[in-house]
């Protein structure tokens, strides 16, 4: 079969010494953050992207998905342990997860929760691979009006899906799609919007907006919190869940991976609210509801694995279509273009050691992180002991010496600052930053593939609506907007979604 | 919109601005799609059926200013938490620092020229850190020290990287930045940031192989 023996060429890409130490570096960090609570995926992975320079792209992307996925296990040991979700998408967890905690029984909660993302892990990664070769094909059958009308579905997508008020986040979207404008036009080469400024004639560099909006704006609100942590020692007595733990909880993973699977492919999904939706789920099928909140197991286990299955199916659009579904893939795209590699559907075949050796470390990736998790708990939670007051300056430094390192531009650094208060000046007044980058993301291809479909209809607006699949696409979009507003319509909107990877 | 913070509870108030943060997030989009519509009025439109190089930018900004005023009409017909303290102070703190950088290149240009010896690099970099680090503590009687001292630590390591060199622009930088919360520890800062620049300093130019000048260029 095509699918075992692709997979065996990602393994044999995978296990290399060096793929495997930057797995492992990878899972490694992403525990690390995890465990840290005001520092998450995004703007660790938009931090360390001028680092991955100097790496092949291979290893680079390895290790940047492995701190993605490794955040998702590591934010639950804290939620369950000291109940302080290292990442948002451990909040869920804590409801549960602290509760067990606090009955004494922290060790099955913590085995669980890596057990169930472990299968979570494995599967999606199977997931990965077979939907790779038949969404490739069909994203080469995509003209520009076709991959113009699947960015415009993806980005209502992450509008509909955003936490607040629909019409904030479409206003995100369509600044993040002005900011990417800035520098040459694609065509004619003319500079725009960078008055004269030779810094900004290249553009805005995507890192100088993911590192200010997600990580200084970051640092800046979580100054103004007062510093409140307090370790709770929870004894972690047998890590083994018992027989019945098993037994409950066999359910809720299968289920929450099939839900978080789902979730991570839809654009503007992801790992945050693929917990949520999990949880939700297993509390209104469950026979006794009640029992949530106060330590049921199956509370740990759903969102557990749908945040780890969500992690990994989310590149599945990046890798065959070129949309990044969500904040974190848009960095990924970012790595990419770092290293010259254009995300799409020619990736596969072009660089099919870089499409099935990222998968196939995924895998490998999902089992280091059960062996770094499970038996080094007590390193991780002693972490938690580091004041904010020592983190922050070396993130700061971090940042700084990264985003100089690229170009060697002092420019470049000034202006992660000015996005900086920029970001913070957009949370203060409760606007979703992850709009805004997924819109400068997408902005060029859009913008490109928009130019192509109008001058090949011959100016022709129909087209988008004429031609089938775009067609179908469009009346998708179309329809998620209406639905997003009618609630607020009514002055009411529901409270669950919260994407709040920044 | 986020629960709480008492804004259900207000009955409708008698100001014109019912939600606040609404209000002037949607200002702010109105005046940045302003300036770009402006900023874009130069450059060529559509040709015929093929778009011009202006013609996506305009595009862009004229949604972003009928978003920007949707926003702010909520802003004015419905109930919404105050906002919170120090969102203006704390954006602009930071902004006037990076402004404060302008007359700084007039006035090193004009040192350059009267003693040819001195570089305009450090001249930049001398006087930009000494005035941003006193605006920066000027500034903390009205604004938060978060925004004000990470913008200013970001600042001085730009301004000092070059001439200086990576170790004394980021321990500069890294001393500075402890500054952004009022719990600093000055024995346990110093040591720290020399730690974490002796980290950077082998990170960066060994194990990872940057081209990084690690000391000053004199």
């Amino acid at each position: 079969m095509d699918l075992i023996s692709n997979l065996a060429f990602g393994f044999s890409v995978a296990v290399t010494p060096m793929n495997l130490l930057l797995c492992l570096i990878g899972a490694v960090v992403g525990t690390l953050i995890g465990v840290l609570p005001g520092i998450g995926p995004l703007a660790t992975i938009a931090m360390l992207l001028p680092i991955t320079f100097g790496l092949p792209p291979v290893g680079a992307l390895i290790m940047l998905a492995g701190i993605y996925y490794g955040a998702q296990y590591g934010g639950s040991t804290t939620s369950i342990l000291i109940n302080i979700p290292g990442e948002s998408s451990s909040v869920v967890t804590t409801l549960d997860g602290h509760q067990m905690a606090k009955q004494g029984r922290a060790g099955p909660a913590l085995a669980i929760a890596a057990i169930g993302s472990f299968i979570a892990g494995c599967f999606s990664t199977v997931l990965v691979a077979a939907l790779g070769v038949p969404l490739t094909a069909l994203a080469l059958k995509f003209g520009p009006a076709e991959y113009f009308s699947l960015m415009v579905l993806g980005l209502v997508f992450a509008v509909v899906l955003a936490k607040g008020s629909v019409f904030k986040a479409i206003a995100m979207v369509m600044l993040g799609l002005l900011l990417s404008c800035v520098g040459s036009d694609i065509e004619t080469g003319q500079s725009r919007l960078s008055f004269d400024i030779p810094e900004l004639a290249d553009g805005i560099g995507f890192v100088t907006v993911a590192m200010g909006v997600f990580g200084y704006a970051e640092i800046m609100r979580n100054l103004e919190q007062e510093e409140s942590r307090e370790i709770v020692e929870a004894k972690i007595t047998g890590l083994m869940p018992t027989m019945k733990d098993f037994k409950d909880s066999f359910g809720a993973i299968m289920r929450g991976t099939a839900l978080g699977s789902l979730l991570g492919i839809l654009p503007g999904g992801g790992a945050v609210i693929a917990a949520f939706a999990a949880y939700t789920f297993e509390k209104k099928i469950s026979k006794n509801p009640e029992r949530f909140g106060r330590g049921a197991i199956e509370g740990v286990a759903a969102p557990e694995s749908a945040n780890n299955a969500a992690a990994q199916t989310s590149f599945i659009p990046l890798l065959t279509l070129g949309i990044p579904p969500n904040a974190v893939m848009a960095l990924m795209v970012g790595a990419m273009t770092i290293h010259g590699i254009v995300p799409g559907p020619q990736v596969m075949t072009k660089q099919p050691e870089l499409f099935w050796g990222l998968i196939a470390s995924m895998w490998i990736g999902n089992l280091m992180l059960v062996v770094i998790n499970l038996p080094l708990v007590g390193v991780w939670v002693s972490l938690l002991r580091v004041p904010y007051r020592l983190l922050f300056p070396a993130i700061l430094i971090f940042c700084a010496i990264g985003v100089y390192s690229i170009n060697n531009a002092p420019a470049d650094a000034i202006m992660v600052a000015v996005f900086g208060f920029v970001g913070y000046w957009l949370v203060k007044c409760e606007f979703e930053p992850a709009p805004m980058l997924l819109g400068f993301v997408l902005g060029p291809l859009m913008e490109e593939n928009l130019r192509r479909a109008m001058l090949i209809a011959r100016g022709d607006p129909t087209t988008f609506l004429t031609r089938p699949i775009s067609g179908v696409l469009l009346a998708i979009a179309a329809f998620l907007v209406v639905i997003a507003l009618l609630p607020m319509i009514r002055g009411k909107r529901d409270e669950v979604f919260v994407e709040s990877e920044s | 919109m986020s629960e709480g913070q008492g804004g259900a509870s207000a009955p409708a108030s008698r100001n014109l601005i019912r939600s606040p943060r609404d209000f002037w997030g949607g200002l702010s989009l109105v005046l940045v799609a302003a300036f770009a519509i402006w900023a874009s009025s130069d450059l060529p439109g559509m040709r015929g059926f093929a778009f011009g190089p202006g013609t996506a930018p305009r595009m862009f900004a004229y949604c972003l200013m009928a978003l920007g005023f949707g926003v702010m009409l909520v802003g004015i017909l419905t109930d919404g938490p105050p906002m919170e303290d120090y969102s203006f102070t704390g954006t602009f703190g930071g902004a006037v620092l990076v402004v404060a950088l302008i007359p700084i290149y007039f006035f090193a240009a004009q040192i350059t020229k009267m003693v040819p010896s001195v570089s305009h690099d450090v001249v930049i970099a001398a006087a930009g850190t000494i005035v941003v680090v006193v605006l920066a503590f000027l500034l903390t009687h009205v604004a938060p020290r978060g925004p004000l001292f990470i913008t200013a630590a970001t600042i001085i390591f730009a301004i000092a990287v070059r001439p200086l060199g990576l170790v004394i622009a980021s321990y500069i930088s890294l001393v500075i930045s402890a500054n952004a919360t009022k719990e600093v520890r000055w024995v346990e800062t110093l040591a720290w940031c020399a730690v974490l620049t002796a980290f950077c300093s082998v990170l960066f130019p060994y194990g990872l192989n940057l081209p990084l000048q690690l000391w000053p260029r004199f």
